[in-house]
């Protein structure tokens, strides 16, 4: 698999595990210290890490598309029918 | 010009919740502009939870009904937006329940750690150093899209409301009605689970890119 943490190495199953909330921001300070000092030295991880995170960065960019006009249409007359 | 997302989502909140007490004032010929304001959002919410086109349109179309009856019950303690997605992620549900669907299956993080030495990579692919926006196109999107639909229900809600709608954890538990751990534990497989489809893409089934 790519990129994952040594199957057998404690410290990287315990960031594996704390990897997203580091890309969300929702580590305490001393916990981002930690994953960061730790992906400096552990390639894998470091893989992990940016994949992880360019993963998660591509979901946030999917584009919307658009309505079509026949639902739009639908949708329109339905809500003017509630509204009488 | 850019702008702020932070400040951009309360102004909307702040139009939202203008426009919903006026229908609840009695304004309700303000509904269609309600309608046409979240119209787009809850079809490609609908299209990602859905199999198929006509299921989406008939969420979008059952979730305004919901909101129309009972708006007059909404009591502005969440945003608006919040709300809906309420309504359309209980309409999307009963639908499941309705269909009849295979039972949900669930995803280990165990499933994603390498099952020996051979198969870690030590080194960063070069799909993921690559600038986002250069390497989104509409293949990459359409096999993103793909392996969302792949994803088992319960995680596909979690990363379709975290990842592509943008709310925060505790929205996301609040509009689920679990808890916010829970949240996580669900996103965090979501990721994973997107994550290996996207390699597969990249290394099986497209030359892996490189920066241009």
């Amino acid at each position: 698999m790519t990129g994952t943490p040594h199957p057998h190495d404690e410290r990287c199953l315990e960031f594996f595990k704390k990897l997203s909330e580091y890309i969300d921001e929702e580590l305490d300070e001393e916990s981002c210290r930690k994953i960061e000092k730790h992906v400096e030295d552990c390639a894998p991880c470091q893989a992990c890490l940016e994949t992880l995170k360019a993963t998660t960065g591509l979901c946030r960019r999917l584009k919307e598309k658009p309505v079509p006009a026949e639902l739009s249409d639908r949708l329109k007359k339905m809500a003017r029918e509630l509204a009488i | 010009m850019s702008t702020n997302p932070r400040k951009s989502s309360t102004r909307n909140n702040q139009n939202d919740t203008e426009l919903v007490r006026a229908i609840q004032s009695g304004q309700v010929d303000l509904f269609p502009e309600l309608v046409l304001r979240y119209e787009r959002k809850l079809y490609n919410f609908g299209l990602r939870m859905c199999r198929d086109v006509n299921d989406a349109e008939d969420l979008v179309q059952d979730t305004f009904l919901n909101v129309f009856k009972y708006i007059n019950g909404f009591r502005h303690e969440a945003k608006f937006k919040n709300w809906l997605y309420k309504i359309a992620t209980s309409v999307c549900l009963k639908k499941r329940r309705q269909k009849k669907y295979e039972p949900e299956r669930t995803l280990s993080l165990e499933d994603f750690l390498p099952r020996d030495e051979a198969e870690m990579v030590r080194q960063t692919p070069d799909w993921a150093t690559i600038p986002l926006d250069q390497l989104l196109n509409e293949e990459l999107a359409d096999q993103l899209n793909t392996a969302i639909h792949a994803l088992p229900p319960k995680y596909r809600l979690v990363s379709v409301l975290r990842d592509i709608e943008g709310f925060s954890t505790s929205e996301t538990a609040r509009i689920l009605d679990i808890s916010s751990t829970n949240v996580k534990v669900r996103l965090h497989r979501a990721r994973f689970f997107l994550r290996e489809e996207l390699k597969n893409y990249f290394e099986h089934d497209r030359n892996t890119p490189s920066a241009r």
